[in-house]
């Protein structure tokens, strides 16, 4: 039988504090942040979403510009073209950002990132802000592509003006951040993609597509009240519009907000 | 070092953890030891911070792991070697760590290096071996040069040359006055490597001792004897069989194993019964027999409910003999 014997105890003080390689350079909501950007974008799906994207917004914006100019609709600002593909392109921002956070679930991995960041609202404002930045790089690209492609589709159907036009790509930039946000919180509160992804996919399509498919003022009204009605508020250039873009955007973030308080509420509460 | 205070953690009607407390310190090796189910990794996912207990509070140097700022500068934590996105190569998988504890790239290299994982380091995690996966493990576990250290199962998946790596790295770890806390099911492997051991069993601590004490505890008197005349062999046993707390067993060639005396005493015996021997030897206990030894103690007193099961321990020599 051996016995292993103790190991000789050193005089000095034990190694209490490690020399730490690298103190000094950042941790904390910093570190958070570039622990995320590097699993992002280590992921072929990030950039699978993003090429979708584009796709999307060239076919979408060129089909609706040439629909504008057949059907000799009056003529409007182009980057409405831009503006109405938010509605299906943001399901390349909706899946980019869910996957963030269900793949880490699905793998495990999320266990090293919690062991890495221990604090749970910096390890999901983290995941938001980036999904929210790459969202807004995004969908003002998108919004800058699909302009030009439409104003070849519109043909003299539209008009243009740098400030509207800026503006208009901004807002598509913001409401495709806001719904990253939301994106990461139901995410966070859903943990399976299957979950999420439904979840996202009635609050941001099928229910709109309903209400305003059954019509009526009352319906439109609360499709008014939904991310993506509101989004269309601020983002497309119109006349009728029931309230202000400011309002607008309040409603999107208010969505996002509370989606990502709900996510947080879960991930702090459950056991990862 | 760390304390775990009262740790408790309630799975609905189940109680995984209970009422745990222990201290795990600098300098040397400890052992986390018990059957599959007993709370072993529900403890340790406790003490980082990643399951929240019921009740009590695990520390690590006198604090929650989830108020540490770089917690792998002083933590370093293997749970689940596998935890890894497979298409993520496990370089990057470090270096998202590292980022976010503000340790620079080139450590990420040197742990890779290492473990020896520099060649596969830039392929995707899910073209590992579980060996290479439980090597990348240990990477992340040494990424922050912590002072404390918890593997759970490190060794799971490794060939024996890994084993053997893992062993001499954690002595190291432990001999530099680094704390080492980590669990394993391969009980030789572990009477090799650990200084200490706390043992749980359904949740509750079984023991708390050194090695040496606790295969002490447990390797009371018992040895073996080949008795070659028969008659002899039948004294010798009526007379060991009317003692006490001692049993026999004969085997099928002829050889008794008593628990409960010394070779010395059964000598004695022998000689007072005028009983010849042919081989006369103490058993030294190993440590599967002296875990396995308290896991069925502790099972008899849990099954009768007659007395806390920890008692077991505090009076190994008298309890559950027959």
């Amino acid at each position: 039988m051996t016995i292993p014997t103790t190991p000789v105890r050193r005089a000095d003080p034990p190694h209490a504090v490690p020399e730490a390689p690298g103190r000094g350079a950042p941790a904390g909501f910093a570190g958070a942040v570039a622990a995320e950007w590097t699993k992002l974008w280590s992921l072929r799906a990030s950039y699978l979403c993003l090429v979708a994207g584009l796709a999307i917004t060239g076919v979408f914006t060129y089909y609706y510009a040439s629909i504008a100019r057949i059907n000799e609709h009056p003529v409007q600002p182009v980057g409405n073209a831009a503006a109405s593909s938010a509605v299906l392109v943001q399901f390349a921002v909706v899946v980019l950002a869910t996957v963030a956070v269900t793949s880490e679930y699905a793998t495990g991995s999320v266990r090293t990132s919690l062991l890495s960041v221990p604090r749970r609202h910096r390890v999901h404002a983290a995941k938001a802000l980036v999904a929210a930045v790459v969202a807004f790089v995004a969908g003002t690209t998108f919004a800058v592509v699909g302009t030009a492609v439409a104003w070849v589709g519109f043909d003299g159907r539209a008009s243009f003006a740098a400030g509207a036009s800026l503006r208009q790509v901004l807002a598509v930039g913001l409401y495709e951040a806001l719904v990253a946000v939301l994106s990461i919180g139901v995410a966070f509160a859903m943990r399976h993609p299957a979950g999420a992804l439904s979840i996202l996919a009635t609050l941001l399509w099928a229910l709109p597509g309903i209400l305003l498919g059954l019509g009526g003022p009352t319906l439109a009204d609360l499709d008014d009240r939904l991310p993506q009605g509101a989004g269309g508020h601020f983002m497309r250039l119109e006349a009728d519009a029931p309230y202000g873009p400011a309002t607008a955007v309040l409603i999107v973030t208010a969505w996002a907000a509370t989606a990502h308080l709900i996510g947080l509420y879960v991930l702090r509460r459950r056991d990862a | 070092m760390i304390t775990v205070r009262g740790l408790t953690k309630r799975h609905g009607d189940i109680l995984a953890v209970d009422d745990l407390t222990f201290d795990v310190r600098a300098g040397r090796v400890t052992g986390f030891l018990g059957p599959n189910g007993a709370g072993k990794s529900t403890t340790m996912r406790m003490i980082l911070g990643l399951d929240h207990p019921t009740r009590g509070e695990a520390l690590i140097g006198g604090r929650p792991y989830t108020s540490l700022r770089r917690p792998l500068c002083e933590v370093g934590a293997m749970l689940d070697a596998r935890a890894v996105h497979p298409a993520r190569s496990g370089r990057t998988h470090l270096v998202a760590q590292a980022r976010a504890n503000g340790i620079p790239a080139r450590r990420v290299d040197e742990v890779l290096e290492r473990v020896g994982l520099a060649k596969a380091a830039r392929r995707p995690a899910g073209t590992y071996s579980l060996g290479m996966n439980g090597r990348l493990g240990v990477a992340g576990a040494l990424l922050g040069d912590p002072s404390v250290l918890v593997l759970d199962e490190p060794v799971n998946g490794l060939d024996p040359d890994g084993v053997r790596w893992i062993r001499r790295l954690v002595r190291e770890q432990a001999a530099q006055g680094r704390t080492v806390f980590l669990s394993s099911h391969l009980m030789s492997e572990m009477q090799l490597t650990a200084d200490h051991l706390v043992v749980i069993g359904r949740g509750r601590l079984l023991s708390d001792a050194s090695m040496g004490e606790f295969l002490a505890a447990a390797s009371l008197a018992s040895a073996r004897t080949v008795v070659p005349d028969p008659e002899g062999r039948a004294t010798l046993i009526r007379r060991l069989t009317s003692i006490d707390g001692v049993s026999v067993e004969v085997s099928a060639s002829g050889e008794l194993t008593v628990e409960g005396r010394t070779a010395a005493e059964i000598g004695d015996l022998a000689h007072y019964c005028r009983v010849r021997l042919h081989r006369l030897s103490d058993v030294e206990v190993s440590l599967e027999q002296a875990y396995m030894d308290l896991t069925a103690r502790s099972a008899e007193y849990t099954a009768g409910s007659a007395a806390d099961p920890t008692a077991a321990l505090a009076a190994p020599n008298e309890a559950g003999r027959a």
